[in-house]
């Protein structure tokens, strides 16, 4: 080889070696190990440092929340917020053992238990927080309406896809008199703005942003067809139950308190809009606050322990649908015990950070 | 000097018509989703001020350097043995051919079982994405060295490993750096997929993280724009390559 040819070699060689270091340096905190993905690796169940997956919407927003209110009051958080962008990355992640927890769709946890994956719904995520919006210049002004529509959800696996069937039912209607796509959540504002769409339905904020944009109208909350709904449950892996429970119940101690903080009045919800959306989600704060308080039980976070009845419904429903395949235990797919010590739980005794806002 | 001129100036005049065009069609459709080109460079100097745009370039140069020095690493070697050894051919040009036409994206799923959720799982879909560019054409370089080069190389005793280094290997240079350089394109080419797994930096991220901040379509674009404008860049890089005195021996003996 000649001379010339193996300084090009050294030099990309180098370079890939510099870019490294640069990579590691700038974006994951000096360490080159976890720039290889050694360190990661190897952060099974033992480390002190859980990873805990979400996505940025209000279904999860009691997990940075509570990261967020213990790294203000005990100076650091102890578990590992990990932001992904999708469900099925989410689901992959989870399976292959790389979450030892997580916040998911609720259909979506009990059909993954039904396939035998190891894991338990030990907590939910939130109440309500879900809405079928509809273009402003639209027709549809009922359910009806949306006969023959092209109507949006997150997953087939998503309670939004229960709640449609739900809504469609009520008219006397079934899921076939819509045409049904699955959509990721933060593509559908546009997708709606562009009318590629008539109808869509996920998790907030991205409802929201449709009417704060200006271009999208309410056709049902949630609460309107399901009371009390419930969209996302956070879930565990059996292997992080049985060999670190006290993890797990400071982890479902935490939502729980971080839950009714945020049920402790506007200034809360408004402190946690603003951090959340810049230090986590990385979204307009204008969002976040808007979905927070128009209406303020708009997203509620009380009421989340596991209740039985709350699921059976779910289960009857995703039986109906095909997303079950056949009746399933409520102790098949839930572990109620960390929930029900919640029951004496406080919120989180912090009067919020005023240097959080602007 | 004329054409140095020109070189410089028809490209930049394409550009000019193109960004006029795309800002007319916004104004003109009346859209206020999708940014007008202006919109995007504010979108751009905005992400440089808060210091993430360099931070993102670097992790997604990061990731495509070190993918495509794994697959010139595997992939050069593997084309040789394969364009010299008929046998090593027939058992694995195959299994070759089934695997290369599966999109990185079909790999994703995969890529997140065995990797998880650290930076090798987008190594692992760039090295997967410009492996197959590079060992094809290693593997067709050697099988198209004239073999008047071969003969004449062993008339004066050369054989073994020494005519693979003095003659195969150079002689099928020019070929495989025209592979190297298509799939470098692939491997930049990948990047926005590849880092759509959960990681928080690069330039794919930037444009997913974008599509969950809302409306912010001027970050999307702005994402795509440095994502050419880099892949421009690396083109360039390895253009100069094939410039070099020992890469033209090859064509000039045809």
């Amino acid at each position: 080889m000649s001379g010339r040819l193996r300084n090009i070699l050294i030099g990309a060689i180098l370079a890939t070696v510099s870019l490294g270091f640069l990579h590691a340096w700038l974006n994951l905190g000096f360490d080159p190990a976890i720039a290889l993905g050694f360190r990661k690796a190897e952060a099974g169940v033992s480390t002190e440092r859980f990873r805990v997956g979400f996505l940025p919407v209000t279904c999860h927003l009691t997990c940075p929340v509570t990261d967020w209110i213990n790294k203000n009051t005990a100076g650091k958080g102890f578990y590992e917020p990990v932001r992904f962008n999708g469900f099925p990355e989410i689901k992959e992640s989870l399976i292959a053992g790389y979450l030892p927890a997580t916040f998911m769709l609720a259909p979506m946890a009990m059909a993954l238990r039904q396939q035998g994956v190891p894991i338990k719904i030990v907590y939910l995520g939130h109440r309500d927080g879900t809405a079928m919006m509809v273009h402003k210049a639209s027709g549809i002004y009922s359910v009806r309406d949306l006969r023959g529509k092209r109507v949006a959800i997150p997953n087939r696996f998503s309670n939004q896809y229960l709640l449609l069937r739900k809504a469609l039912a009520a008219q006397g209607m079934s899921i076939q008199d819509v045409e049904m796509v699955e959509m990721p959540p933060p593509d559908m504002p546009a997708a709606l703005y562009a009318k590629a769409v008539d109808a869509i339905s996920s998790g907030e904020p991205f409802m929201a942003q449709t009417e704060l944009d200006g271009y999208g109208r309410v056709l049902y909350q949630a609460k309107e067809v399901w009371p009390d709904f419930i969209s996302c449950v956070l879930v565990v892996s059996q292997k992080t139950i049985d060999q670190n429970p006290e993890w797990v119940q400071r982890l479902v101690d935490g939502i729980a308190r971080s839950g009714m903080w945020l049920e402790g009045g506007m200034d809360h919800r408004m402190g946690a809009a603003y951090a959340v959306a810049t230090q986590y989600y990385n979204q307009d704060p204008r969002l976040l606050r808007f979905v927070l308080s128009k209406p303020p039980d708009r997203v509620k976070y009380s009421n989340l322990r596991l209740a039985r009845k709350d699921f059976q419904e779910i289960a009857d429903l995703a039986l109906e649908a095909g997303v079950l395949t056949k009746p399933m235990a409520f102790e098949e797919y839930a572990d109620p015990r960390f929930s029900e010590k919640t029951a004496g739980a406080t919120e989180y005794a912090w009067k919020g950070n005023p240097g959080g806002r602007p | 000097m004329k054409s140095r001129i020109e070189s410089i100036l028809l490209p930049l005049g394409v550009a000019v018509l193109f960004v006029l065009g795309w800002h007319l069609a916004v104004r003109w459709s009346g859209s206020d989703i999708f940014p007008t080109p202006k919109e995007v460079v504010a979108g751009t100097v905005e992400l440089a001020r808060k210091g993430v745009l360099f931070k993102y370039i670097v992790a997604s140069l990061f990731r495509v350097s070190c993918g495509y020095m794994l697959a010139v690493v595997v992939g050069i070697p593997a084309g040789l043995l394969m364009g010299w050894f008929a046998r090593a051919r027939a058992a694995f040009n195959p299994a070759l051919q089934v695997l290369r036409p599966i999109s990185p994206i079909a790999w994703i799923p995969v890529a997140i079982l065995w990797f998880g959720v650290s930076d090798l799982a987008p190594i692992f879909l760039i090295f997967l994405a410009s492996l197959f560019p590079i060992v094809t054409a290693s593997m067709a370089a050697v099988q198209n060295i004239q073999l008047n080069y071969i003969r004449a190389a062993r008339n004066f005793g050369i054989s073994g490993l020494d005519l693979f280094k003095k003659v195969v290997f150079p002689a099928s240079l020019p070929q495989i750096l025209t592979g190297l350089r298509l799939a470098l394109g692939v491997a930049w080419l990948v990047v926005v997929a590849a880092e759509m797994i959960a990681v928080n930096s690069g330039l794919g991220y930037l444009i997913i993280d974008a599509r969950n901040a809302g409306k912010r379509y001027d970050l999307v674009v702005a994402g795509m724009a440095m994502i050419g404008l880099i892949g421009l860049g690396l083109d360039w890089l390895v253009r100069r390559m094939e410039s070099l005195d020992e890469v033209r021996w090859g064509i000039s003996g045809r």
